[in-house]
Order: C-alpha cells, then structure tokens, then sequence
C-alpha cells in the first residue's frame, strides 16, 4: 500500500507538532536566545554586581535622559497625530495624498539619514540652526534627542489613529452636531472617547520606538556622557570601552521596559477590540 | 433659545409644553421654501416647498436617489441649500449651523453614543447645555418611562436591540425638546414584523409627545399608515403632497400612482364627459371637466377599484368601462388576484393603434391585460376561472394628462 500523506497517522496530525516545531526551531537563534543571552549574561556574576553596574551614575543618567525625551516626543506625537489625523480625514483638499504619504515617511526612512538631516538643518550653519545664537545652538543637547524621537516616530501615534478617524461614522459627529453641541463639545465627549484605545497604542509604540532610538540619537546628541547620552548610547559607549557588565544591565531594563509595553499592547487588545464593537 | 424654554417638571407630561402660544397659533412648524440643491452637475432637489403642521407628521416618500436624505439634511441645518430657505417656528434657519436650529435627527444607524450609557446618551443635549443636575435627572427619568427602558437605563448602546435603540435616539432628542422631529428611513435596519410593531409604537408615542415630525422612506405602506400627509418625491421634484387618501385614491402623476400601490394604466381621449379608450367609453363628468375635447388623457386605477360581474349588472356606483375575459386567476394570500384581458378594439380613423396588442397564445388573444383584486368573500361568493367573459367596471378612477403622448407627437 502506497502512502500518500504522512500528515495523519490514526487520526493524530503529525504536521502539527512538526510545525511548531520548526517554528521555534528558527526563532530559538533569532528572537529567543539574543533575549535570552543578555538575561543570562546580565546576572552572570551574581544580582548585586547587576544592580551595581545599574545604579552608576552615567546609567541612571541615561536611563532618565531617555525615559524624559521619549515621553515628550511620545505628548507631541500623539497631540499632533490626533491633530493631523483629524484634519486630513474630515477635510479635502489639493494635495491630501501626498501630505499623508509624506507623514508616514520617517518610517522608511534610515534613521542615520534622519539624524543627518536634523544636524543639515539645525545645525550650527543650518538653515533654522543658523537664527540661534553660539550659546542656543539646540544641536547636541538633549533638545535635540526630543527632535530625533519626534522625527522617527512621527508616522507611529499618526498610524494608529487615521485609520479610526476614517472608519468612525459621520452620523455620530452629526448627531452630536444636531442636539446642540459645539465643536469641541462634539470633540471631546464623542469622537475622542471613540479615540480611547487608538490614543493609547500610539502612545505606546511611538514611546516603545522613542526609548529605544539609537541611529538618528547618536548624530544629534553628541553622546556626550552624563550629559546627553541615552540608554542606547550609553550601552553603545560601554560596549566599546569593554564593560560589558554596564551595558548589559542597561540592556535588560530596555529589553524588561519593551517586554512590558508589548504586553500591555498585546493584552490591552480584548480592551481595544472591546472599544471598535462598541463603535 | 429652544434649551431655555423651561420643561414643566412637575406636571410630567410632555404635552405641547414646550410650544410657545404664538408658535402653536400660527400653525406651521417647519416651512421649506422653494429649496434647489446641486451635487456638482446633478440636480438632487428642485424648487421643493412643503409646510409641515405643529403636531403634524409628514411623510417624504421616494425611491432612492429621489433627493429625500437630502432634504432632511437641510432641514437639519447637515446639508446647505444652493437656493431656498429653511423654516422653523416663523424663524428663517437657513444660514443657522445644525447645533443652533433645535431639531432632532433620528439617524437610520440611530447614531448612539457607544461609550455612553442609555441614560448619558439622553441626558447628552442637556449636558451640553449645562443644565442643572436635579432637572437633568428629572427629564431623563420621564423620557426613560415614555419609552419604556426603565430597565436598560445603565446599559450600553449595543447591549440593546434596534427598536429599543431607535427608542433611546428618540428620547435622545426629545429632551432637548427640538422643534420638529426628523426619522432619516426608521425601519430600514429593521425586519419586517419588527417595522410594523415599531411604527405604530411610535405613532402613538408621537400622539402623545405632539413634536412635528418628518419621516423619510421609499415604503409606501410605512408612509401611508405613519403620514398625516405624505410627499412625494421622484429625482428632486415634488409630485403630489396631500393626505393618504388624496394620493393613494387621487394622484395626481402617473408617477404617484405606480409608486403607491399597484395601479392599472390606459390610455384615452376625453371627450363630451366621458374617457374614450378605443371603443369603450367610460362615464366620467366630474373627471374630465379640466380637460378639452379631445384631448389626450391616462386612465389610472387601482387593482381593488375594479368590480366584476358575469352579467350587465354591475354593482352600484360602479362604472361600467368595457367587457373581458379573465385570463388568469390568482391566490395571493388576504385577496385573489385576476388579470383580466379587456376587449378594447382602437376605433376606425383612430391612427394610435393604442390597444393593438397581441400576445402569441393559441388563442391569439388581443386587447389590453388589466389586474384586478377582489377580497376573499367576493371570490368565495363568485368564483371565476380562465376563459369566463365578464364585465368590467370601475368604482374609483383618476384621469391624468397624457404628456407623454403630447410630446411623442
């Protein structure tokens, strides 16, 4: 007798096993052990020598640098995406399309180019950098990292929010508009609270994308150690000096703060799934 | 102006409270004068003018596309109109934005709050109004008991079923006590055995709340049991506003009279009080007094119009048009349906060989079909069958001009 399929032997799928098998399989070198490594290498010589290395000045530094300039790109980001996505999805007019292609090119783009451009601009003899004095330049201090993060996560908050805007139905606005209530009244009890979880996972992934910024940082900052150097940087720096014990402790806070945004992201999801059936 | 007018909280009901004397002599809740509207090359609306009454509800009715969304919106202050002006209680509205004409939109999807509960969806328009907290409960509380949700006032908008949404979007607006009332297609999310349950629902609950209201549908059988009077619309025009009866027994185009119900069609001349369809000649005085001699004209009756009879005698008051043979004979259901071949040969001289028709059966048979219906005693009383030679009259005709004929020749 001829076999012809090995997927089912007495009603058992073989393919099933063999299949996740496989998957894990490629993500065990790729994704898992990388995560895993920096866990591994990171309490090597015991939790002290971790939360030593974690409590260094320049870390702690960094560690704060990085939280404060990512929370601000993450404010105007999402100010501005809520913003933008509200104008081009109410209004029409020439030259629509290429605004919002042009909004979401940050994302394609290098973020070594980003922050060069940053620099062309507002550097020292930029075309904007050139109407600060010596003693303004905004180059090179942390400023300038709040400007990288805008930059590179721009499209992120945006994203997320457009599509929510062109999905939600005109008649609640107009309704709204009919019981009597301005604008912003309209704004701010209806469409926005229809925003909710839209709001909330662009704030999450553009400050997830922020903290973690290296490329267009490492132009505009300076790297200047306990004065403009972030978490990235900061493990960047003392890789190449050979501690490796000080970057790695910094490693696992990002890849811990990650972790939990993801999961907030992913559990949040019943919650935000919860919001569009409502709608 | 409307959110200032005082809810007379104690006597908790809702009856004309709220209309004004001057606004409730006058008579007229809502006026829509002479209103155009363009979309790019497209005429939608054209010179439409209608009034509606203080507690009255009209009905705009028109197949889609005939431009009845688009009156409703301009009236809702949604849409502006390229010529015309928006009337509500004697004030011109025209140039007045949606939040400042008081006027309730009851939405096809109904346009519930989602994140707010049935109570905040119906205390909305007093919130934003900042009225007291103690008459905000008050007036919510009597809206939520006149339509019956006492029990579903905490929940969520798609915890509810379509009827009691559409409920909940009508209390919505009636606590901000508008002007007139606006259904944009009421039924049309609904099943059939729930629209007929929800309409007379609302009729009485419109009874008794006494708010104008303009409903739009392209049902006739909604417009006629929901309208005081209806209008209707074909692609922007007005035809015919009148009460049910005036256009579903007397339309006045052909276009109304096909829209609202089945009607049989002939073509005629009126001549000396009568209408002359091929050698039939049908009595009608006080029919044709508008027409000349001559002059080319339709025959539009309704299926349930037509009386039959085996003999001469035809019933009383009913006019005898021409002699046939029934052709088919069929049971729908509350009536029975006949079509009924009239014997209508055209006249010598008369060059429009009008009712020349020939329908390849072995009988060859010509002359024109008709329906007709007969209720269920009548065709228990008398049956008939294909192939028996009857008489044919009517009991109630309209006699239209023929335009079209008009402007063929």
């Amino acid at each position: 007798m001829k076999i012809r399929s090995i997927r089912h032997v007495r009603g058992f799928d073989v393919a099933r096993p063999i299949s996740i098998g496989m998957m894990l399989g490629i993500m065990l070198p790729l994704v898992l052990l990388p995560l895993l490594s920096i866990f591994i290498y990171g309490f090597g010589n015991g939790f002290r020598a971790f939360v030593s290395s974690l409590i260094a000045p320049e870390a702690v530094f960094a560690l704060k640098l990085s939280l404060s300039t990512s929370l601000w790109a993450t404010v105007f980001n999402v100010l501005f995406g809520l913003f933008a996505a509200y104008v081009l999805s109410r209004y029409d007019f020439w030259g629509r399309n290429a605004v919002i292609v042009t909004i979401s090119l940050p994302t394609a783009i290098p973020t070594a180019v980003a922050g060069f451009a940053l620099l062309l601009l507002w550097g020292k003899y930029g075309m904007i950098g050139r109407l600060f004095s010596e003693n303004q330049q905004i180059m090179f201090t942390p400023y300038a990292i709040i400007l990288a993060n805008i930059f590179v996560t721009f499209p992120l908050a945006f994203g997320v929010i457009k599509p929510v805007f062109d999905t939600m139905s005109r008649s609640l606005e107009e309704a709204s508009a009919t019981i009597g209530a301005t604008r912003w009244q309209t704004f701010w009890y209806v469409t926005l609270p229809s925003l909710r979880g839209a709001i909330v996972s662009g704030a999450l992934l553009t400050f997830a994308r922020a903290v973690g910024e290296f490329g267009s940082t490492i132009l505009v900052s300076g790297n200047l150690a306990g004065r403009t150097q972030t978490a990235p940087l900061y493990i960047f720096a003392k890789f190449n000096e050979g501690q490796i014990e000080a970057a790695n402790a910094i490693a696992i806070v990002l890849a811990l703060l990650s972790f939990v945004i993801f999961s907030v992201l992913f559990f949040a999801r019943d919650w935000l799934e919860f919001e569009t059936q409502e709608a | 102006m409307i959110a200032k007018r005082k809810l007379s909280a104690d006597s908790g009901d809702l009856h004309v409270s709220w209309v004004p004397e001057r606004e409730a002599s006058s008579g007229v809740a809502a006026s829509v004068r002479s209103v155009s509207k363009h979309f790019k090359k497209t005429t939608v609306l054209e010179d439409i003018s209608f009034d509606v009454s203080e507690g009255e509800s009209l009905v705009l009715l028109g197949a889609s596309g005939s431009g009845k969304t688009t009156i409703l919106r301009i009236i809702a202050g949604l849409e502006q109109p390229d010529n015309g002006y928006v009337i509500l209680h004697g004030q011109d509205v025209t140039d007045l934005p949606a939040r400042e004409r008081g006027v309730g939109v009851i939405f096809q999807s109904y346009a519930l709050f989602p994140r707010m509960t049935v109570e905040k969806n119906i205390a909305y328009g007093l919130k934003i109004r900042r009225s007291p907290r103690k008459e905000r409960r008050e007036t919510v509380d009597r809206l939520i008991k006149l339509v019956q949700l006492e029990q579903h006032r905490k929940k969520y908008p798609w915890q509810l079923s379509g009827g009691q949404q559409q409920r909940v979007a009508i209390a919505r607006t009636l606590a901000y006590q508008p002007q007139v009332l606006l259904f944009d297609e009421p039924f049309g999310a609904l099943d059939a055995q729930t629209r007929v349950h929800l309409r007379r629902e609302i009729r009485a609950l419109l009874r008794q709340v006494k708010v104008p209201s303009v409903f739009i549908t392209h049902d006739q059988e909604e417009a006629l049991e929901l309208g005081d009077r209806i209008a209707v619309l074909n692609e922007g025009k007005l035809e015919q506003i009148g009460t049910p009866d005036e256009v579903y027994n007397h339309p006045a185009t052909e276009y109304v009279a096909t829209f609202l119900g089945a009607a049989n069609l002939l073509l005629g001349v009126a001549t000396n009080g009568f209408v002359e369809i091929g050698t039939a000649r049908l009595p009608a005085e006080k029919e044709t007094q508008r027409f000349r001699d001559g002059q080319s004209v339709k025959l539009v009756f309704r299926p349930e119009d037509v009386c039959i009879s085996q003999d001469a005698n035809l019933p009383e008051g009913c006019r005898r048009l021409a002699n046939g043979v029934i052709e088919e004979v069929n049971f729908v259901g509350a009536y029975q349906r006949l079509t009924v071949r009239l014997d209508l040969t055209h006249r010598k001289g008369d060059t429009d060989a009008l009712y020349e028709v020939t329908i390849n059966t072995p009988q060859r048979m010509t002359g024109v079909p008709i329906i007709a219906t007969r209720p269920k005693p009548d065709a228990n009383a008398t049956r008939y069958k294909a192939g028996d030679r009857v008489a044919i009259g009517l009991t109630s005709f309209s006699v239209l001009p023929n335009y079209t004929l008009v402007r063929q020749r």
